[in-house]
């Protein structure tokens, strides 16, 4: 389970996080929503190990992460995708999958199996040899998003997963988040503007404004709060 | 004069591999940490002293001094990372900061070659029997050619370890993306620093090499070095270690050829010439990849 409590986040004298706490029970899916600017992307950073918290608390199953890198975040299980997808331009797809599994111990066998199984899942495999710089945008989200599932994570962070996507993939996507806490049994953190799909997908919603906690509930809940409508949704 | 230019060509390729292992290792440091090592060319000489001093005092071979080398140099510049370019890092502009203070240490190494080793040109004592080999009418000094088989066996290894291995795909992650490595569970710290390792001991092996082919080493080479090795990684493209093993024999085929018809100095020009040449028609350099970070 992810617990954020009171979490706050300075740069200078902007606050772009002002106590925001969430809780994530295991095998779900939060849908974070808040306009440009409002703080979702700090939390992914904040949790992930990217920037360092300014005060508050984030802990995994019990294990905090505060001051923790970004790699040791991965090895306690959090995964992360990005808005623009990072992965290696100049190796195949295989290869950007088992960097991701460098130092899980297992046998070239046994990483190709993993990674062959994953790519089959976003449906990537027949160009595994490919370079990943091949990839339209939209397959480079899948891989991202292929990448953080071979190491069996705990939690992911996904951050923005169907902008620039065309409508095709995004169905896959779809398809695949609405799986991974069953098949994988990792919670999922999902930032999105694309309101369909996080109402679709998310057991529970969290609407973000100005750095602090606007909303938070079932997508019927959120549709209907009249200050997320004024705030947010806009109509 | 077609025998003339033949030699030059072999002469080419056994300098050209030099140049491309300095440049590798620049390469491999740049590409990870984003440091500009305006000091790699005093390693290098530092690595040349190296061999030198093995044989006065040891009795070892070059050869035999090439893994000793390799293991002390990397161990110095894996505590040189942490030390020196760690630090770096938290600058508010890295790549300009570490040109500046790497260009200091170049300038610290140098004079301190200098006062330790006196300005004095040395030459290693190293010959082969037969000296020479002769195939046709082109001659092959025996060191030359083992060096070329070194230097072939060096970057094939290293080849090996950047393609084949984990630790070397995640190094060469790195210099793909910074930022995803760190999000994938590799400790770019260590790393980075086992990066820099690397590329002090491939310097040191190189200045062996340096001792071999080239007929004498001083305190005052290791800036040329060093600018050779810009030139090479410019023209195979900057962050990829082997576009520079393609840059190195390039530039060092022109340089010998031209050595041929024309003379040294204008062999040199005519290196410069292919580098804006490259520049100009290809500015990322041979194998370098526009907008890939």
């Amino acid at each position: 389970m992810l617990k954020v409590d009171q979490l706050v986040k300075k740069f200078g004298g902007m606050t772009a996080l002002g106590g925001v706490s969430l809780t994530l029970p295991d095998q779900s899916i939060l849908g974070l929503l808040g306009m440009n600017g409002s703080g979702k992307t700090t939390m992914l950073n904040c949790i992930n190990g990217l920037y360092e918290a300014t005060s508050g608390e984030i802990t995994l199953d019990g294990v905090s992460l505060i001051g923790k890198s970004p790699h040791a975040v991965f090895s306690e299980g959090v995964g992360r995708t990005f808005q623009v997808p990072r992965v290696f331009h100049q190796m195949s797809l295989l290869e950007n999958l088992s960097v991701a599994l460098l130092n899980k111990g297992l046998s070239n066998a046994e990483v190709a199996e993993i990674s062959a199984h994953w790519l089959n899942k976003v449906e990537l495999y027949r160009l595994r040899h490919n370079y990943a710089e091949e990839l339209s945008g939209g397959q480079q989200k899948l891989l991202e998003l292929a990448r953080i599932m071979v190491a069996n994570p705990k939690l992911v962070l996904l951050d923005e997963p169907f902008a620039g996507v065309n409508p095709g993939l995004a169905l896959l996507l779809i398809r695949i988040i609405r799986e991974m806490p069953k098949e994988v049994g990792c919670s999922v953190l999902l930032v999105s503007h694309d309101l369909t799909s996080v109402y679709e997908l998310s057991d529970n919603i969290l609407v973000m404004h100005e750095g602090k906690v606007l909303a938070e509930g079932s997508a019927e809940v959120i549709q209907s709060n009249p200050d997320v409508i004024e705030a947010y949704l806009g109509a | 004069m077609n025998e003339l230019l033949l030699q030059g060509l072999v002469n080419g390729i056994v300098v050209g591999l030099i140049y491309a292992l300095i440049g590798v290792s620049l390469n491999v440091i740049f590409g990870v940490l984003r440091v500009v090592n305006f000091a790699h060319g005093e390693f290098i000489v530092l690595g040349a002293y190296a061999a030198y001093f093995a044989q006065a005092w040891l009795g070892l071979s070059p050869l035999l001094a090439m893994p000793l080398v390799f293991v002390i140099f990397g161990a110095m510049g894996y505590g040189l990372h942490f030390m020196l370019v760690q630090r770096l890092s938290r600058s508010n502009d890295p790549e300009h900061a570490s040109l500046l203070v790497m260009f200091g240490l170049s300038l610290v190494l140098g004079a301190l070659m200098l006062l330790a080793f006196e300005a004095d040109a040395r030459s290693l004592n190293f010959t082969l029997d037969p000296p020479f080999l002769m195939f046709g009418n082109i001659i092959l000094p025996t060191t030359k050619l083992l060096g070329l088989v070194v230097a072939i066996l060096v970057t094939g290894a290293l080849a090996f370890f950047l393609y084949r291995t984990m630790p070397g795909k995640a190094l060469r992650a790195i210099i793909m993306n910074r930022d995803a490595i760190q999000i994938v569970g590799v400790d770019l710290n260590r790393l980075s620093a086992l990066t820099f390792g690397l590329g002090l001991g491939l310097a040191g092996i190189t200045g062996i090499l340096v001792s071999m082919i080239f007929p004498s080493f001083s305190p005052f080479i290791g800036q040329d070095y060093t600018l050779i090795g810009f030139i090479v990684i410019v023209l195979g493209g900057l962050g990829h270690p082997i576009g520079a093993v393609a840059g190195g024999i390039l530039f060092g085929l022109a340089e010998q050829t031209a050595m041929v018809f024309f003379s040294g100095t204008v062999a040199m020009l005519l290196g410069f010439v292919l580098l804006i040449a490259v520049i100009l028609l290809r500015p990322a350099g041979l194998f370098g990849v526009q907008n890939s970070r």
